[in-house]
C-alpha cells in the first residue's frame, strides 16, 4: 500500500513538472513577452523599450534560470542600479527585495499575477472556493439523480421505464454545456420565453447562493454528468440482476424490492463509484464553459482570463492545482474500488 | 440652486462674440456653452449670454442614501495620468476630483477651479483655485497642488502620459518637461498659465479623463492604494475583473456638497460582467444591476423591452476603421483610397449599428464640433476602386481587416468587408476577443478602433493624428497638417478655425487616413429607480449627481 502510494505520488510530481514546464515554455515565447510588457508599460511603446522593461523585470533571463526560479531551486532575480537592488522577485515582508533569496512554488510561493495584481496563491484560492461551493452543489443533484435514474433503469431490462431514462440520459450526456446552458438561459431566464424562474446570471450566487441564482449553472454541468454515470449504474445494475445469488434470493421468496436494495444495490455501485472520481476531472472542463456562460468568477473562468491575458504565473498556478486535482481523484477512486470490491488488491 | 461661481463684472470679449454668433444661427446652443465656458465664462452666466435660464437641478427631490449597482469592466488601475480607459477613470473619480468638468449638455462645470480667465489670444490663463477645499487627511487644497499636478502631466518622459500631448504649450520641447515659467503660482489662490503658442483647448483638456488631482504623497501606480483625494467617496473593493466598491467617505466633508448637492448614494458597486452583451442583458433579467455602463446594437430595443429606462446621448464618438501607414501594402496612398471609395457609410450605419447615428465623411471631424466646416463627402464608387487598386498592381492583395469581437464593432467591420468583398477586393476578417485585442491595438496594418468623443474639433485630431503622439494608431505623420492643426489650435474665432479646419478636413480625406462610416449615438438603460445617471457623451460618472429611490 504505501509503495502504491509512494509511485502515485511520485506520478503526481513528473507530472506536474512535465505541465508546467509546458505551460511555462508556450508562456514564455518572445511575442507573448512581448504582449507582457506592453498591456503594463502602454501599447505605443518601441522595440527596444519592450526589451528594457522585460530587462527590467526579471523576463531577460535564459528560459531555464526562469523556470528554476519559478520552482524555488534558482536565486530570484534581482535589478540593480547603481549598486542597490531596486527591483526583485523575492520580496522579504519588510517590502525590501531581498537578493539570493529562494522564493519559487517549493517554499510556497506561488508568484504574483499580473492580470489580476494579486498574489496567486490569493486569486487561486478565491477561485478554488467559489468552484468548490458550485461543484458541490453539482455533486449533490447529480450522484444521487444519477444513481436513482442508472438504478431504475437497471433492475428490469428492456422495460417501458429502462427505454424511457436510457434516452434521457442519453440526451443529456449527448448535450454539451455550452448548448444546454444556452438553451437553459433562453427558456428559463429570459423574457423572452416569459418563464424567468431562474437567474441566467450567476455573479450574485459567488456572495450569496440561492435557488434562482444557483440553479442553472448547477443543472448544466450535473445534466451533462448525470447521463454518463447513469448509464454506467444501469450497465452494472443489470449485469448483477442477471447473477446467480439474486436468482437464489428471488427462488427463496424475497420481495423485489428488497431484492434491489440489499442484495443488489451494494455491487451495483463498485463501478458507478469509479465513474463518479473520474468525472471529477471532465466536471474541471465543464466549469471553464459554465462559468464562462454564467459569469460566475471561480476557476474555470480564472484560467479563461488567464489565458487570455497571457498571465503565466497564474496559468502555472491554475495546471499545478488541475493535475493534483485530476491525479487525486484517480488515487481515491483506486484505494475506494479496493475497499469496495475485496478481491482486486492494490500493487 | 445654480453654480455657486462668484463671476466677476468682465466677461471675455470672445464670450460675446460667441453669443452673437449663436443668435446669428451659426453656433448651435452645445457649440457655445463648450467655446463659452471655456474661456471661463460661468454655465449660468453663458446661458444668460443667449437670454436662456440656467437649467435648475432638481436635487431637492433627490431620495438619499442606497446602493447602486452598475454593470461596468473592472479594469486595472494606472496612474490616473497614463488611464487609457475611461472605466479606470470612473472609478478613481469616486475619491479624485478634477479641476473643471465636461457636462452632457457642451458646458464646462468649474470644480476644483473656482473659475479661470484667458487673455485676448489665448496665449495666458489666469486660473482661481477654489476656497476651502480639503483633501480627505485633512490636508487644504491651494495653487501648490494645481501647479504641481499640472507640472505632472506635462512630464512627457513618462511612458504612455496622454496628457503631456495636451498640455503640449506648456512642454518644453526640447528636456519633454514642463518648460521653466509656464505654470506660475501667483499667490496661494492663483496660478498663471503661459502658453509658448494660442491653444484654445487646454482648459477643456483638464476636464479630460486622465486629468484627475492626486494628492503630493502620490508618486505612481495604483491610486487606490492610498486613496488620498478631495473627492466625497473612497474604494472599498478593488477586484480587477470582478468587482469595484466606492463608499461614501464618512469622514470627510466634501467640498461639492454646498456647491452642488449630493453626493447621494452610500454606496457604488461596479461589477464586471465581460463585453458580451447578453451577459450584462443576464443580469439586468436577474435584478443583479440597476444600470448599464452603456447598452449597444439590438440590445437596446431589447432592454426597452424589458421595461428599463432609456438615456440617449448624440455624441462625436465613432469607429475608426483605419490604415497603419507603416505597414505595406497600406503605406500606398492609393490603396488606402481604394479601400475607401469602395464602402459607402450610410451601409455601414445601417448594418453595423442600425442606423443609430449620423454618417461620418472620413474624417474624424463632427458636426457638433464647433469648428466642424462642411466639405465634399467622400466619394462612394466600387468600380473605380477597383480600378485603382488593380493600377497600383494589389488587385489580387488579400486584405485583413481586425476587430475586437465587441458586437456593435464586427458588425461595422463585417459590413465594411461586406462592400470591399462586392467591388471584387479579398477580404479576410479576423475577430480578437478584448482581452488580446488591446495589446496591439496601435499596431494592426488595417483593424477597427472605437474612439470616444473630445469636445473640440481640434482636439481629436491632436491627439490622434499629429506625427508622432502616443495614441496616433493610423501613423499619419504630415508636415501640412501638423502645421495647420498648430495654426487652428491659436485661432478663438470659430469662423477663422473653420477656414483651416475645411483644408486639414479635406486632406485627411484625400490621404486616405481611415474609412470613418459614422457618428454613434451612446445609450444607456437603468431602472426606474435610479435618478441623476444619464448617458454622458465621453463615459463621465458623475457620482455626486447619482441617486437611487429605495
Amino acid at each position: 500500500m504505501i509503495r502504491f502510494l509512494l509511485s502515485r505520488l511520485l506520478t503526481l510530481l513528473v507530472t506536474t513538472f512535465a505541465l508546467t514546464f509546458i505551460v511555462f515554455f508556450l508562456t514564455n515565447l518572445e511575442p507573448s513577452l512581448e504582449k507582457i510588457a506592453k498591456s503594463e508599460i502602454g501599447t505605443r511603446v518601441s522595440d527596444a523599450e519592450v526589451e528594457s522593461w522585460l530587462d527590467r523585470n526579471g523576463y531577460g533571463e535564459p528560459m531555464l534560470v526562469r523556470y528554476g526560479e519559478w520552482l524555488g531551486v534558482v536565486p530570484g532575480w534581482t535589478h540593480t542600479v547603481d549598486g542597490e537592488v531596486v527591483a526583485g522577485r523575492c520580496e522579504a515582508p519588510a517590502g525590501a527585495v531581498e537578493a539570493g533569496a529562494f522564493c519559487g512554488i517549493m517554499q510556497g510561493d506561488w508568484g504574483w499575477s499580473t492580470v489580476f495584481r494579486r498574489d496567486v496563491a490569493e486569486i487561486i484560492g478565491r477561485s478554488l472556493a467559489l468552484t468548490g461551493k458550485l461543484m458541490f452543489w453539482v455533486m449533490m443533484v447529480m450522484v444521487p439523480g444519477a444513481l436513482i435514474l442508472g438504478v431504475l433503469a437497471g433492475m428490469r431490462e428492456g422495460s417501458k421505464l429502462d427505454r424511457s431514462l436510457s434516452t434521457v440520459s442519453i440526451l443529456t450526456t449527448a448535450t454539451p454545456e455550452y448548448v444546454s446552458g444556452v438553451v437553459f438561459i433562453a427558456v428559463f431566464a429570459s423574457t423572452a420565453v416569459g418563464l424567468r424562474w431562474f437567474n441566467g446570471s450567476a455573479t450574485s450566487a459567488m456572495e450569496d447562493a440561492t435557488f434562482e441564482n444557483f440553479t442553472l449553472p448547477v443543472l448544466t454541468i450535473a445534466l451533462y454528468g448525470m447521463g454518463y454515470i447513469a448509464r454506467m449504474t444501469r450497465a452494472s445494475m443489470t449485469e448483477v440482476m442477471t447473477a446467480q445469488y439474486i436468482r437464489t434470493a428471488r427462488l427463496k421468496g424475497v420481495s423485489f424490492p428488497m431484492i434491489v436494495l440489499r442484495h443488489a444495490l451494494r455491487n451495483a455501485l463498485i463501478a458507478p463509484f469509479t465513474v463518479i472520481m473520474l468525472q471529477f476531472p471532465w466536471l474541471l472542463n465543464g466549469v471553464v464553459i459554465v462559468e464562462t456562460l454564467f459569469n460566475y468568477k471561480g476557476f474555470g473562468w480564472t484560467l479563461v482570463q488567464a489565458a487570455g491575458n497571457n498571465d503565466i504565473e497564474l496559468l502555472l498556478g491554475v495546471s499545478v492545482v488541475s493535475v493534483v486535482v485530476v491525479l487525486l481523484t484517480q488515487l481515491i477512486s483506486d484505494i475506494g474500488y479496493v475497499y469496495l470490491n475485496p478481491r482486486i488488491r492494490v500493487s | 440652486m445654480t453654480i455657486h461661481d462668484p463671476r466677476r463684472a468682465g466677461l471675455h470679449p470672445a464670450a460675446e462674440m460667441y453669443a452673437a454668433e449663436h443668435r446669428a444661427g451659426r453656433l448651435s446652443r452645445r457649440e457655445f456653452l463648450t467655446r463659452a465656458t471655456a474661456l471661463g465664462v460661468g454655465s449660468s452666466a453663458a446661458f444668460g449670454l443667449i437670454g436662456l435660464p440656467a437649467p435648475a437641478r432638481a436635487e431637492n427631490h433627490m431620495p438619499m442614501g442606497g446602493t447602486l449597482r452598475m454593470e461596468m469592466e473592472t479594469k486595472a488601475l494606472k496612474d490616473p495620468r497614463l488611464a487609457d480607459w475611461s472605466q479606470i477613470s470612473n472609478f478613481y473619480r469616486g475619491w479624485l476630483d478634477y479641476l473643471v468638468q465636461y457636462e452632457a449638455d457642451g458646458s464646462i462645470t468649474p470644480m476644483l477651479l473656482e473659475s479661470w480667465d484667458a487673455n485676448e489670444d489665448a496665449t495666458q490663463f489666469t486660473l482661481k483655485v477654489r476656497q476651502g477645499v480639503t483633501w480627505n487627511n485633512g490636508d487644504p487644497f491651494t495653487a501648490a497642488d494645481v501647479v504641481r499636478n499640472i507640472t505632472r502631466w506635462c512630464d512627457g518622459t513618462v511612458e504612455g502620459n496622454s496628457m503631456a500631448g495636451r498640455m503640449s504649450q506648456l512642454v518644453d520641447a526640447e528636456t519633454n518637461m514642463a518648460r521653466e515659467g509656464a505654470i506660475e503660482e501667483v499667490d496661494e489662490m492663483t496660478v498663471r498659465l503661459n502658453l509658448a503658442a494660442p491653444d484654445i483647448t487646454v482648459i477643456v483638456s483638464m476636464a479630460d479623463y486622465p486629468a484627475a488631482i492626486v494628492h503630493s504623497s502620490y508618486e505612481s501606480g495604483d491610486p487606490s492604494e492610498n486613496p488620498i483625494g478631495t473627492g466625497p467617496y473612497l474604494p472599498e473593493v478593488n477586484e480587477v475583473g470582478v468587482r469595484q466598491v466606492l463608499v461614501r467617505n464618512p469622514d470627510h466633508q466634501w467640498w461639492g456638497t454646498e456647491v452642488f448637492g449630493g453626493p447621494y448614494l452610500d454606496r457604488i458597486e461596479y461589477i464586471d460582467y465581460g463585453t458580451d452583451p447578453a451577459a450584462k442583458l443576464a443580469a439586468a433579467e436577474s435584478g443583479e444591476i440597476d444600470i448599464t455602463y452603456q447598452t449597444t446594437g439590438d440590445f437596446i430595443d431589447i432592454f426597452d423591452a424589458i421595461g428599463w429606462q432609456k438615456s440617449e446621448v448624440v455624441t462625436a464618438a465613432t469607429l475608426a476603421v483605419r490604415f497603419n501607414q507603416d505597414s505595406p501594402p497600406y503605406d500606398n496612398k492609393d490603396v488606402r483610397n481604394a479601400l475607401q471609395m469602395a464602402v459607402d457609410n450610410a451601409i455601414v450605419l445601417e448594418l453595423g449599428y442600425n442606423g443609430r447615428g449620423t454618417v461620418a465623411e472620413n474624417h474624424h471631424v463632427c458636426p457638433i464640433h464647433p469648428e466642424y466646416a462642411q466639405i465634399d463627402p467622400p466619394v462612394h464608387d466600387p468600380a473605380a476602386a477597383k480600378a485603382l487598386l488593380d493600377e497600383a498592381g494589389f488587385g489580387n492583395e488579400t486584405f485583413e481587416l481586425i476587430s475586437i469581437d465587441d458586437a456593435w464593432q464586427a458588425a461595422s467591420c463585417d459590413a465594411v468587408a461586406a462592400q470591399l468583398r462586392d467591388a471584387g477586393i479579398q477580404v479576410e476578417r479576423q475577430v480578437l476577443p478584448g482581452s488580446t485585442f488591446w495589446n496591439d491595438w496601435l499596431e494592426y496594418p488595417f483593424s477597427a478602433t472605437e474612439w470616444n468623443m473630445r469636445p473640440l474639433g481640434v482636439q481629436i485630431l491632436g491627439l490622434a493624428y499629429r506625427s508622432g503622439v502616443p495614441w496616433n494608431e493610423t501613423a499619419y505623420s504630415s508636415e501640412e497638417f501638423d502645421t495647420l492643426l498648430a495654426e487652428a489650435m491659436s485661432l478663438a474665432d470659430v469662423e477663422a478655425r473653420r477656414e483651416v479646419m475645411a483644408k486639414m478636413e479635406k486632406l485627411l480625406q484625400d490621404d486616405g487616413v481611415l474609412i470613418q462610416p459614422y457618428w454613434r449615438s451612446l445609450y444607456r438603460h437603468y431602472t426606474d429607480k435610479v435618478q441623476g445617471a444619464e448617458m454622458h457623451p465621453t463615459f463621465e460618472h458623475h457620482h455626486y449627481k447619482w441617486a437611487i429611490a429605495s
